[in-house]
């Protein structure tokens, strides 16, 4: 009975855990996941703050191009 | 008018960075090889050096541009050195987000509190406090002199984080590029990382043209105001 419930437990435990997981399977293919998710990141910040700096600019030239009309 | 011929120059640039900066995506996504070592987060390379490329290159503009108005107090300058270091807080906190991003990947850790690192934070923070100095003052032209003066002591830091990895212990790597014994990075790679640089020089450029257009049209207006409220006080 022991024996069977210890059996029990890390079967469960082997198909849960995602470290003994990635141990069964290619490892190399666990870490490249993540590693394109950073790689996405990266560029998806480059262009989001470039984009903020080109919106912000030229909020600001709208805004002053009025106040030149109006003045 | 000037102003306009700058503006459209900064268009045209900022839009050849545009076209550069799609085809550099195509580069990394589908044309570079994946690093032996490294794999595919060495990708962001092309992303974190032409940022860390800009963002030394603007402040060297801050610097140069303070220097000079301090001893001829030219407007046009004090005008140039604030859009630069705009543009330049902008690209270098792409460098200190992307950074993690790999260092994550590469080192196992998001920070580490190694010499390249803190000086490029100590950078941020630099020109951080140029933008704080320069509307502190209750005068607009001390707060430009102080703002001058942490842009040409910030530009310090510069020398001290391109040799901070051959000096002190870190865990970045030695250069690839600017090394003594020549170039050590496949010509594909070279290829992509040249793309990423002229890309962000072209967009910091051209953005900084249109940005300093608009600190020339700004003070236009406020001289128009102060002039009116003359006239209307006399």
């Amino acid at each position: 009975m022991t024996i069977r419930t210890c059996l029990l437990v890390a079967a469960i435990l082997a198909v849960s855990s995602p470290e003994l997981l990635a141990q069964g399977t290619d490892l190399a293919s666990q870490t490249l996941g993540r590693a394109y998710w950073h790689v996405f990141a990266a560029y998806a910040i480059g262009w989001i703050m470039v984009l903020g700096w080109v919106i912000s600019i030229a909020r600001r030239l709208v805004s002053v191009e009025r106040a030149l009309k109006g003045s | 008018m000037p102003e306009n011929r700058l503006q459209r120059t900064g268009i045209a640039l900022a839009a050849l960075g545009t076209l550069g900066a799609v085809l550099l995506l195509w580069m990394v996504f589908f044309w570079v090889p994946t690093e032996r070592t490294l794999g595919i987060a060495q990708r962001i390379f092309y992303v974190h050096v032409p940022s860390a490329w800009i963002a030394f290159f603007a402040f060297g503009i801050v610097a140069l541009c303070s220097g000079v108005y301090l001893w001829l107090r030219d407007e046009r300058l004090d005008m140039a050195a604030l859009a630069a270091a705009e543009g330049g807080m902008v690209f270098c906190t792409i460098m200190l987000l992307t950074g993690p991003l790999w260092a994550r990947v590469s080192w196992g850790t998001w920070w580490t509190w190694e010499p390249r690192l803190v000086l490029t934070l100590l950078l941020w923070f630099v020109y951080f406090s140029y933008f704080l100095v320069r509307n502190a003052t209750e005068n607009p032209d001390q707060g430009k002199r102080f703002a001058a003066v942490v842009g040409i002591v910030g530009v310090l830091d510069i020398p001290l984080i391109h040799v901070s990895v051959t000096w002190m212990r870190s865990l970045h790597p030695q250069p690839v590029v600017l090394r003594p014994d020549g170039l050590s990075l496949d010509p594909d790679m070279f290829i992509t990382l040249m793309v990423g640089l002229a890309t962000a020089t072209m967009l910091f450029l051209g953005l900084f043209l249109m940005r300093y257009t608009v600190e020339c049209l700004k003070r236009e207006v406020d001289q128009r105001r102060t002039g009116s409220r003359a006239a209307q006080g006399a």
